[in-house]
């Protein structure tokens, strides 16, 4: 009788049994023990701060995905056609740019939590509506570059496959607009996520490839400058892909999205660090498995997605095609989605219009113009027959690399401004560092703009 | 009425003939709904110095021949802009800064500001937040077309600094947007960089700041309450409803929640605590404690005399539980506020009482119990102890955020985490 349920709301409360407990109890959460007003209390509804291993798979979790991601279509063609050409000469650019990275990215997360706004934002209310539209500009030019690169990446990938990207690209960037429009994109997000997981093959291929070892550090460690065009071009470009202007916008304003406060900015510094280090070490295997594989056999030239994948060959033999080509849309799709969204969000942030997919159109008109004109314009203009793909991605890099310089101006005034970032201010150290970024590149952007203006007036600089 | 794009390209002449261009204007936002301009600045003859006059200087305002007369340009005292913290300039401030348009309930930029002479002084009417604004302003001039359908009256547009601490050092607002109920002007917070947030939430009067607090997401209740100095947080977690302090008092750091527990008025710091001892996945954890009850052998006007009084705090006031009494608090029955207006006065509550009530368990799992109370379409469901003992009352609202989705005040995707 007693496992019988008490007649509740049947019988007058009178009559019936109060027992409240569950028949099962359940294992109750330890809670926190806290003396309060004199007394000793239990608190079962606190959370407990995870501790030890969990706690920093709680704080590196999303920054991780995000930029190993983040190696898109552009960075693997930049890459490997860094590995392909030159071996391993240009892997010590890397480490001196993942420390940049580093620096950049903290940077803007810091700036984020600070503010709690967007960098196009701080740029309107800072630098007036003139400097807005400027930086606005050159974000559009930069996105927009990259979207193509996107949907070139796309197109690539499907033919590795076997399908045409003349069906491939429409459907893909219908499907990306309908996905993010219809706000359901969350959902697939993760597939394609898992899919560029396929990524994770090249240092198991850099190491199964038996690079020469002794080559590779002497590549790390002993900056070698080549005083010839695709030398500059190239090196310019891994500074863009790699410290791409989109990735500042996107940091800073998925620090401000996840609700980071200025009281309590700290671990979002580590999220930073770790994920630029881990998404340039991604980023050097995959140089150091193209030029242990297509570099020694003397194959310099990289000029089709086909030609790349062959860097997978010593772990997957003759499915590296595929596995490259599932690696490379998952990329694509997860940046051709978030690219445009994240420029149409910062672009109407700065002019204070509406913005969020969950609005409807007629409440949001810009932020949906653009975004769909980007996806447009992106998935048309890698629609154009005969495209050098690989030459393509790697110029787009070149012209992020070009913008690089104005971001990060952007980013050390701000960032130096007392009363915006009050105690978040940058350091000494941070300045030197930051400013000295800004002149590597900046350096190397007008070599090779100089190089290539004296090419055009018939003078070679570069033999 | 003249346009700031434009009234910026003003020069300023004196008596001796000796000319300036205006560089900005700064405007008094406590006086009035429309603030008069207050003082003029203009950078010196060596383009070096910020100077800055009087709106007393002025002699005449010429918006035909864009002049502006005054006494004397040399009388203009030097200024720096850091040392203008308390000031509020029309272009440095105002122009390109977040603005709350309260007519649209929206968050929007002020891209272009109206002034309108009138008796002598020059009004702040209006901002201009159209494209059309921009486009004025990028031309200089050549373009010069307003839309008076752009235009947002001043007295309705709310100008947020984005710094908490202005409000505290006495910055002037408008205050309207305290007309609003609380989860609109939540609502309307939700765009906004969490400083100015922030700033909002100080500015409004105790009572609608607390219900405003309550209507935000939990993270950017956070991200405010942070934000906020001790003794306003105090006093703002004394003034919300238990439940929703226990929620966000719980995700406070341990040190910093200790403190506000110290800090809090007895009564409701022992009714946080109270909720805290339950695990946020059982009833416990959603219920609130601030019900109203009262012993069951009352009279109906007595009933009434004490409901007065107890009527005053709670959120959730449709229906009265009756207890043996109030010390053991051990549930006897129900009744709703209605049966106890329109009964007569000397009915027993004991006989009006609804005594067949559906009672929940405190450590019962939350899911099942939220939806137990959206099937009954009752308004809550009481929550009793052991003993029989009145607990709390798991309301409707509690319920249906307990079983929605998550996001789903946001079907979007989150794009940036």
């Amino acid at each position: 009788m007693s496992q019988q349920p008490q007649p509740h709301g049947l019988e007058p409360l009178d009559a019936v049994e109060a027992t409240s407990l569950p028949i099962h109890p359940r294992s109750v959460r330890a809670g926190l023990r806290l003396n309060l007003r004199g007394r000793s209390v239990h608190l079962r509804g606190l959370k407990r701060n995870p501790t030890g291993i969990l706690r920093w798979l709680v704080i590196l979790g999303p920054g991780l995905i995000a930029t190993s991601a983040g190696n898109d279509a552009g960075g693997i063609a930049t890459y490997s056609s860094a590995g392909a050409k030159y071996g391993y000469d240009l892997i010590w650019v890397m480490l001196i740019i993942t420390i940049s990275l580093a620096i950049v990215q903290e940077m803007c997360s810091r700036l984020g939590a600070a503010t709690g706004r967007g960098l196009l934002d701080l740029i309107r209310e800072r630098f007036g509506i003139g400097w807005a539209l400027f930086g606005v500009s050159v974000v559009l030019i930069a996105n927009g570059g990259l979207v193509v690169s996107e949907f070139v990446g796309i197109g690539a990938a499907m033919e590795l496959i076997g399908i045409s990207k003349y069906i491939a690209i429409p459907v893909a960037a219908l499907a990306l607009w309908s996905l993010v429009i219809f706000g359901s994109y969350g959902y697939v997000e993760k597939i394609f996520l898992l899919m560029t997981l396929v990524f994770f093959a090249y240092p198991v291929a850099a190491i199964m490839a038996h690079p020469h070892w002794g080559d590779v550090a002497r590549g790390a460690f002993i900056p070698k400058i080549k005083l010839d065009s695709a030398y500059i071009l190239i090196f310019v470009g891994l500074m863009g892909t790699t410290i791409t202007p989109y990735m500042q916008l996107f940091q800073q304003s998925s620090i401000v999205e996840r609700g980071a406060a200025r009281r309590h900015y700290g671990t979002e510094r580590v999220d930073a660090y770790v994920g630029s280090i881990f998404s340039n070490l991604m980023s050097i295997f995959m140089i150091i498995a193209t030029a242990a594989t297509l570099h020694v056999m003397g194959k310099t030239e990289i000029g089709s997605a086909a030609d790349a994948a062959l860097a997978l060959a010593p772990v997957v033999g003759s499915s590296a095609k595929l596995l490259f080509g599932i690696g490379l849309l998952g990329a694509s799709m997860l940046a051709g989605a978030v690219l445009p969204l994240a420029t149409s969000y910062a672009i109407s942030e700065a002019f204070g219009v509406p913005k969020g997919v969950n609005l409807d159109f007629r409440r949001a008109r810009v932020f949906f113009t653009l975004f769909t004109a980007l996806i447009i314009i992106g998935a048309g203009l890698a629609l154009i027959p005969n495209l050098p793909v690989i030459q393509l991605l790697v110029i787009i890099q070149v012209l992020n690399g070009v913008l690089l310089p104005i971001i990060l101006v952007f980013i050390l005034l701000l960032i130096n401004d007392q009363r915006l970032t009050g105690e978040l201010k940058n350091t000494r150290l941070y300045n030197i560092l930051g400013w000295g970024t800004f002149a590597m590149i900046t350096t190397a952007v007008v070599v090779m703009l100089g190089g290539q203006l004296l090419d055009a007036l018939g003078l070679h600089l570069f033999g | 009425m003249v346009m700031l794009s434009k009234l910026r390209r003003f020069r300023l002449v004196d008596d001796a003939g000796r000319h300036a261009r205006l560089a900005d204007l700064a405007v008094a936002l406590l006086d009035g709904d429309y603030p008069p301009v207050t003082h003029l600045f203009f950078f010196s003859q060596a383009k070096k110095q910020f100077m800055r006059l009087p709106w007393e200087a002025v002699k005449s305002f010429n918006a035909h021949a864009s002049r502006i007369l005054v006494a004397d340009l040399d009388a203009a005292e030097e200024v720096s802009l850091d040392a203008l913290d308390h000031d509020v300039l029309l272009h440095h401030d105002i122009l390109d800064a977040l603005v709350l348009d309260l007519q649209n309930r929206r968050s929007t930029r002020a891209n272009d500001l109206q002034l309108e002479e009138e008796d002598g002084k020059l009004l702040l009417r209006a901002a201009d937040t159209s494209f059309q604004a921009i486009l004025r302003r990028l031309t200089r001039g050549r373009y010069s077309r307003v839309a008076t359908r752009t235009l947002y009256d001043w007295k309705y547009v709310e100008f947020l600094r984005g710094d908490p601490q202005a409000v505290r050092n006495g910055a002037g607002y408008h205050l309207r947007i305290t007309r609003l109920p609380p989860g609109e002007i939540a609502t309307l917070t939700n765009p906004l960089p969490y400083l100015h947030a922030a700033e909002l939430i100080t500015l409004l009067p105790d009572e609608k700041a607390a219900d405003t607090l309550e209507a935000m997401s939990p993270e950017r209740q956070l991200q405010v309450f942070e934000e906020l100095d001790e003794e306003q947080a105090v006093k703002l977690l004394a003034l919300m409803a238990p439940d929703g302090a226990a929620d966000l008092i719980g995700r406070l750091q341990t040190k910093t929640m200790k403190r506000y527990l110290e800090l809090l008025p007895k009564k409701q710091g022992e009714r946080i605590i109270e909720l805290l001892r339950y695990p946020e996945d059982t009833v416990g954890g959603i219920m609130t404690n601030d019900v109203v009850c009262v012993p069951v052998s009352l009279t109906v006007a007595e009933t009434r005399e004490q409901l007065r009084e107890l009527l005053k705090e709670p959120d959730f006031v449709f229906l009265i539980y009756l207890v043996d009494d109030l010390k053991t608090r051990r549930l006897r029955g129900l009744i709703s506020l209605r049966n106890v207006v329109t009964a007569q006065d000397d009915e027993k509550l004991e006989d009006l009482m609804d005594p067949y009530v559906t009672t929940l368990g405190a450590l019962e799992p939350a899911r099942d119990a939220a939806y137990r109370v959206i099937n009954s379409h009752l308004a809550g469901m009481p929550v009793v102890g052991n003993e029989g003992q009145l607990l709390g009352v798991l309301c409707v609202d509690a319920a249906i955020v307990q079983v929605a989705p998550a996001n789903w005040t946001a079907i979007a995707p989150r794009i940036f985490s």
